[in-house]
């Protein structure tokens, strides 16, 4: 994908987890903006929430959590991990070859 | 037809590995950090000064700084007799591991035994951005509330010390030293919870204590990711593990 093979962007997908300090609508607002400016500005924006997930270390129950309520659901014991849901990714980009058309740039 | 290439690259991996590279460099010098976290006005910088008046004698000991603005916090650490490098973010409202790198620049390290990290006052974002600290410590003060743990649980959980601080105003507000501790234990059933107060300096002997003890924790080993918290060892060991499946 560069200005050399003339492939294009045409999809970002990202990963924000509930825990990642990240807002998904703040986030898309941004980048649409930056997109739009960008050499593809018809690159779609897709943004996945992903949950928060704990791990109990006390009886090894994995749960997701409905609140931001960390107590494990099972035993009710708050020594929990969290195996899910922390980061913000970028997971993947989708870019298509770019067949003779005009360069949008 | 579209080509999906696998990235899964989390967006702050270039902070983590600045944070570890960070790590490193304070275990070469066989230097202990504390990154301290709270509301503004909880009183970091008053504890600092506790702490400098308290351990001065004993470890050698530096402040980083973080403020949006001014180098009041500075003066007063400097004041107390500790070094200081005053970080002013702008608009920041976090301290970021490559402002610790140049902080750094200030400091003769092979001549401390611990740095403070004084993060900007917000229980949100500093809790996000790893410093290369060793122990992270979050305070909260008896006027803010005794739910402060319940809302903002992020920074909390990943306490290694929790602090309460201006235990001496507990009778002139509504405060529940007991209700603190149920919400500190609901979001993290492992970190001591410390009561004092900075301004009478009644249980400063136990965080004290807490310095002196992590400190030679992290002295014994060699100071380097084996002494880091559990949680931050598997977030490292994620980074620098390369993309398994690259997509063609």
């Amino acid at each position: 994908m560069s200005r050399r093979t003339g492939d294009r962007l045409a999809a970002l997908h990202l990963v924000v987890g509930r825990w990642s300090g990240a807002d998904p609508e703040s986030l898309e607002f941004a980048l649409g903006l930056l997109v739009a400016d960008s050499r593809w500005p018809d690159a779609r924006i897709h943004i996945r929430a992903e949950p928060l997930a704990l791990r109990c270390r006390a009886c090894g129950r994995e749960f997701e959590p409905e609140d931001l309520d960390l107590a494990c659901s099972g035993c009710g014991s708050s020594d929990v991990e969290v195996t899910q849901g922390r980061d913000t990714r970028l997971e993947s980009l989708e870019v298509e070859p770019d067949h003779g058309e005009a360069d949008p740039s | 037809m579209a080509k999906r290439i696998r990235l899964e690259k989390r967006v702050v991996a270039e902070s983590d590995r600045l944070a570890a590279e960070l790590t490193r460099r304070f275990a070469r010098a066989g230097l202990f950090v504390a990154n301290l976290m709270s509301s503004p006005g909880s009183g970091k910088t008053s504890l600092l000064e506790r702490t400098a008046a308290r351990l001065g004698g004993e470890l050698r000991m530096a402040v980083i700084e973080g403020d949006l603005a001014t180098d009041r916090d500075a003066r007063r650490i400097r004041k107390a007799g500790l070094p200081c490098r005053q970080i002013n973010t702008g608009g920041g409202c976090h301290l970021s591991a490559p402002q610790i790198l140049e902080a750094l620049e200030a400091f003769d390290l092979a001549a401390l035994d611990v740095l403070f990290i004084e993060n900007v006052g917000n229980l949100v974002c500093p809790a996000e951005f790893n410093l290369g600290e060793h122990r992270r410590v979050v305070l909260a003060s008896t006027p803010e509330g005794d739910d402060k743990p319940a809302k903002y649980p992020v920074a909390f959980y990943k306490a290694d010390c929790i602090v309460l601080n201006k235990t001496d105003l507990v009778a002139a507000t509504d405060f529940s030293t007991e209700a603190f501790r149920r919400f500190a234990r609901g979001v993290n059933p492992r970190a001591p919870i410390l009561e004092l107060s900075c301004r009478t300096g009644e249980g400063l002997e136990a965080w004290l204590d807490w310095v002196r003890a992590e400190r030679r924790a992290c002295a014994l080993g060699r100071g380097g990711q084996e002494c880091l918290p559990r949680e931050v060892r598997a977030a490292r060991r994620a980074v620098a593990r390369p993309a398994r499946r690259r997509g063609r």
